[in-house]
Order: structure tokens, then C-alpha cells, then sequence
């Protein structure tokens, strides 16, 4: 039976576990059982079980006493260092800067030869060749569809799907915060009265920074430059322009033109680019409200547009359960 | 290029498609064609046709074919496509700005037009807007525009909110 590790149990990990338990007769069906958790931490505290944890019951603790356990840790490492399992899923929070804890786990249980899935952006717009790299050499599966678009499946659409295809470009609106804000710009509100609805909606954090610069989006773009094109660039590599300084006038003049200004990532063999564009309202990148939406130009199939949830817990969850699902096929054969 | 062409072709059956077979035999795309059987002159019937070569040596192969089928030519010219970009330019600026960056970028592209319009208001902070509409030659004088007003913009710390 295949054993998980959960690092971070904040929204995505309790979605996580949620998931878990709702497709555990289809994982059970689909692999004869499913797979165990054996480790789940948060910030400060620990759980575990080599029989496998009762995620129903670290869901209801973390609930109640926001730990997962009662053991207290200080070093993630130490803590991994010393489970056994075979995936780590990792969902600590994201640090943009540094890669924060979640990089420093990816790269232990990579070194430790064991697969890793995760929908934490930072570790891979800082070092995802180092990452890769680690991966291939160690013989591991290194899986981050969730890192781009939460539930809308673009990473491994390219990957599976589209593998045949000489993918031209990707551009797309991959930060429904901004989405949200510019969408009710288009209806009169102004820049910071929208920023404010969008926190009191819980879709902007109080530091609303990493989204509204265009922060989020941009390592996003990193990551579908490298792992669709297979460039070799970081952060710092991306041109980027944020939307916090785009006026009410500005929108109304599009408007006037019949058009919508979005926060647009284009990502090509020569493009890395995050930055407020003007659409054509009838457009598909000109979607409003909080979803994400991607347009992959193939030389085939021509142009394809996907779209869907960008964040929250259950829909990143399933995009974790998608790349579970991917690394088991291939662990039991599964055609 | 882009060509169209008027040929007038003698009024008889097969002289159509036998006028429109040499743009194939000389690698072209045909991308519209109009029989007008009303415009007769001396028996002959007029043929509009609107095709794709890549050199002119490929068109003057054409003429000769043509010359030698008895096709007559009554006018030929290039057309193009063209293609409507938009830029828009917010910060500190005034028309003045703006006219100066159309001058300039008017020297690294051709304009088909050219159009400007500015926001009804001015903010508090003095910024303004300016959306221009730009009809051009074909994608690579859109980039060598995007270039220069991404360029400009950097340089005059204004922010620019390009066209998809």
C-alpha cells in the first residue's frame, strides 16, 4: 500500500484529506487499496502513524484546536527525515522570495528518492531546473499541476494530451484576484473599493501585493515556461507590470472601444511576459470574475482555450488527486 | 504579396478555369475569384481574381502565361492586409506628448492610420489617457511598433497597456 506524507495543513491540505476520503472507495476499486497517510503536519505540529492516520480525525483536531497533533516540531526537515513514505504532497505556504519551507521538504524527499506532488509555486519559480534535475537523477515523479490554474488541467494537458503538438504559445489569466478586481472596474467601482470588496470576500490576502503586481501570475508563467517550452528561467527572468496602476479613466476608455483590460501571462519559446492588455470584449481571454482561463496556440490542433476554477480547496485539491492518480497509474500499471 | 488582378478572357466554355490554372502552375494561392459575365467587351468577359505569390518573379512567370493564353490583362495591383493595433498610454503626459510619438513611430512604420483618442477626465493626479489605434502593414511592423512604445513608455515612466 502506498504511503503519503502531507506537508502544510492549511486550506489545500484539509482539502486534500477531504479528497482523499471522498475517492477512497474509487482508489480502493481502481488499486486494490488507498494509499495510506502516514505523516500530516501544519506549522508547528505533527501527526503521525506508519498504519495510517485517521484523516477524519486530524481534519476534526485541526478544526477544533487548529493543530493536527500534539507533538510540536521545529525542523520539517528532521520530521521527514525520519517517516517513511512514499509521496510527499507538498502544500505549505507559498514564499515567493525565498521558496520557503516547501522547497527545502521538495528537495529532501527528492534527494530521499520519493515522488513529489505539489501545488507550491515558489520552489518552482526559484529552482525548477535544480528541481528537475533532482528528480530525474533520484528516478522520482515530480508532479505541480496545481501550481498553475488550480483545477484547470494545463500543465498535463500539455504534457498528455498535447505531446504531439509544437505548442506556439500560452497566455492566459492565471490570478482571479486581479480578475475579480478589473471585472468590477468594468462596472464603474474604482481600483481600491474593488481591492477592498476582493479582501472582504477573502479572494485578496490583506498584503494583496503578490497578485495585484502580478507576482503570483508571473511564477506561474516560470513554471509553464519551463516545463512547456523547457526553458531554463526564474522570477527574476519575467517582465512584469501589475494592474494597481490602472485608473478608472483607463477602463472606461476601453470601454468606450468596446474592449476590457485584463492581466494578461504570455508565455512562448521567446515570451515572458505578465501585463495588463487590452481584449476585445466578446473574447475569451476577456472572461470576468474570479476564474482562470488559458489559450494554448498548438501548430495542429490550432487554438485551444481552457478554463476554470483558479484556486480554493477542494478544486487545487483535485488537481493534486490528478497527479496521485498520474504517479500510481504508472506505480500499479494502470493502463 | 497580396495581388489582384482583372483579366478579361474570351467567352467560351473552359477559358475560366483556364485562366485561374497558371496561379497554381506558379506555386500562388488563390483567395477569391469574380466572374462578371454583365462586363463584355469584344466578346470577352471579366475575371476578378485576388491571389497570394510569394516573389514577384512567381507574378511575372504569371503574366507571361497569361500573354501567352491570349488572357488580357486590364489592371493588376498589390493589396494588403492589414492589421488594427491599440495602445494605451496612462500617466503625466499631454496631447503634445503624444503627437511627438506618432511622429516618431511614423518613421519606423507605415501607417494606414492612425487614430488618438484622450479620457474625458483628468484625475486628482493629473494622469491621463490616451488610447491609439493603429492600422499597419502585417505583424512585423505591429512589433516593431510594440518595441517602440514599449520603449518610449519605459523610458517616460508611463505605463502602457498593450492590444492581445
Amino acid at each position: 500500500m502506498v504511503s503519503l506524507a502531507i506537508s502544510g495543513f492549511g486550506t489545500v491540505g484539509q482539502g486534500v484529506a477531504e479528497v482523499l476520503r471522498r475517492r477512497e472507495k474509487f482508489l480502493t476499486e481502481r488499486y486494490g487499496s488507498a494509499p495510506k497517510v502516514v505523516c500530516v503536519m501544519d506549522s508547528k505540529t505533527v501527526a503521525r502513524d506508519p498504519e495510517g492516520l485517521d484523516l477524519a480525525e486530524i481534519e476534526k483536531r485541526k478544526l477544533e484546536t487548529r493543530s493536527v497533533g500534539t507533538e510540536t516540531y521545529s525542523d520539517s526537515l528532521e520530521v521527514l527525515g525520519s517517516v517513511d513514505y512514499d509521496i510527499l504532497i507538498e502544500v505549505t505556504p507559498t514564499d515567493i522570495k525565498t521558496g520557503g519551507v516547501g522547497l527545502k521538504n521538495i528537495k529532501l524527499a527528492l534527494s530521499r528518492g520519493k515522488d513529489v506532488i505539489t501545488v507550491n509555486k515558489g520552489p518552482l519559480a526559484l529552482e525548477f531546473s535544480s528541481l528537475i534535475g533532482l528528480a530525474r537523477k533520484n528516478g522520482c515523479k515530480f508532479r505541480f499541476e496545481g501550481t498553475v490554474g488550480g483545477a484547470m488541467p494545463i500543465i498535463n494537458l500539455c504534457h498528455e494530451n498535447l505531446v504531439g503538438e509544437n505548442i506556439r504559445s500560452v497566455r492566459g489569466i492565471f490570478n482571479g484576484t486581479c480578475n475579480y478586481i478589473l471585472s468590477k472596474m468594468d462596472k464603474g467601482q474604482p481600483y481600491e473599493q474593488a481591492l477592498k470588496e476582493a479582501q472582504q470576500l477573502g479572494y485578496a490576502e490583506t498584503d494583496p501585493t503578490n497578485d495585484v503586481e502580478g507576482y503570483d501570475t508571473a511564477a506561474k508563467c516560470v513554471i509553464l515556461a519551463n516545463s512547456v517550452f523547457h526553458r531554463d528561467v526564474t522570477f527574476k527572468d519575467v517582465k512584469i507590470t501589475g494592474i494597481s496602476q490602472i485608473t478608472a479613466d483607463a477602463v472606461a476608455q476601453a470601454a468606450s472601444h468596446n474592449m476590457v483590460i485584463r492581466l494578461i501571462g504570455e508565455v512562448s519559446d521567446t515570451k515572458l511576459e505578465v501585463s495588463p492588455r487590452l481584449i476585445p470584449v466578446g473574447h475569451p481571454l476577456g472572461i470576468s470574475g474570479t476564474l482562470n482561463i488559458a489559450q494554448i496556440d498548438a501548430d495542429l490542433a490550432g487554438p485551444i482555450t481552457i478554463n476554470g476554477r483558479g484556486a480554493g480547496k477542494i478544486e487545487t485539491a483535485s488537481a493534486i488527486l490528478s497527479d496521485l492518480i498520474a504517479i500510481l497509474d504508472e506505480r500499479y500499471g494502470h493502463a | 504579396m497580396m495581388v489582384n488582378a482583372e483579366l478579361y478572357v474570351r467567352d467560351l466554355p473552359g477559358q475560366l478555369v483556364g485562366s485561374l490554372e497558371p496561379i497554381s502552375m506558379v506555386d500562388g494561392n488563390i483567395v477569391g475569384v469574380v466572374h462578371d459575365r454583365e462586363q463584355m467587351v469584344n466578346q470577352r468577359i471579366l475575371v476578378s481574381v485576388t491571389f497570394e505569390v510569394s516573389t514577384s518573379g512567381q507574378l511575372d512567370q504569371l503574366k507571361a502565361i497569361w500573354k501567352s493564353m491570349d488572357i488580357i490583362i486590364s489592371k493588376m495591383g498589390s493589396v494588403y492586409e492589414t492589421i488594427t493595433t491599440e495602445y494605451m498610454v496612462l500617466g503625466k503626459f499631454n496631447a503634445a506628448y503624444v503627437d511627438g510619438l506618432i511622429e516618431q513611430a511614423s518613421k519606423i512604420v507605415n501607417f494606414e492610420s492612425v487614430d488618438v483618442g484622450y479620457s474625458s477626465g483628468k484625475s486628482v493626479s493629473g494622469k491621463r489617457t490616451a488610447l491609439i489605434t493603429a492600422e499597419l502593414r502585417g505583424e512585423e511592423e505591429r512589433i516593431r511598433l510594440d518595441e517602440f512604445f514599449v520603449h518610449s513608455c519605459e523610458r517616460d515612466n508611463l505605463m502602457l497597456i498593450r492590444g492581445l
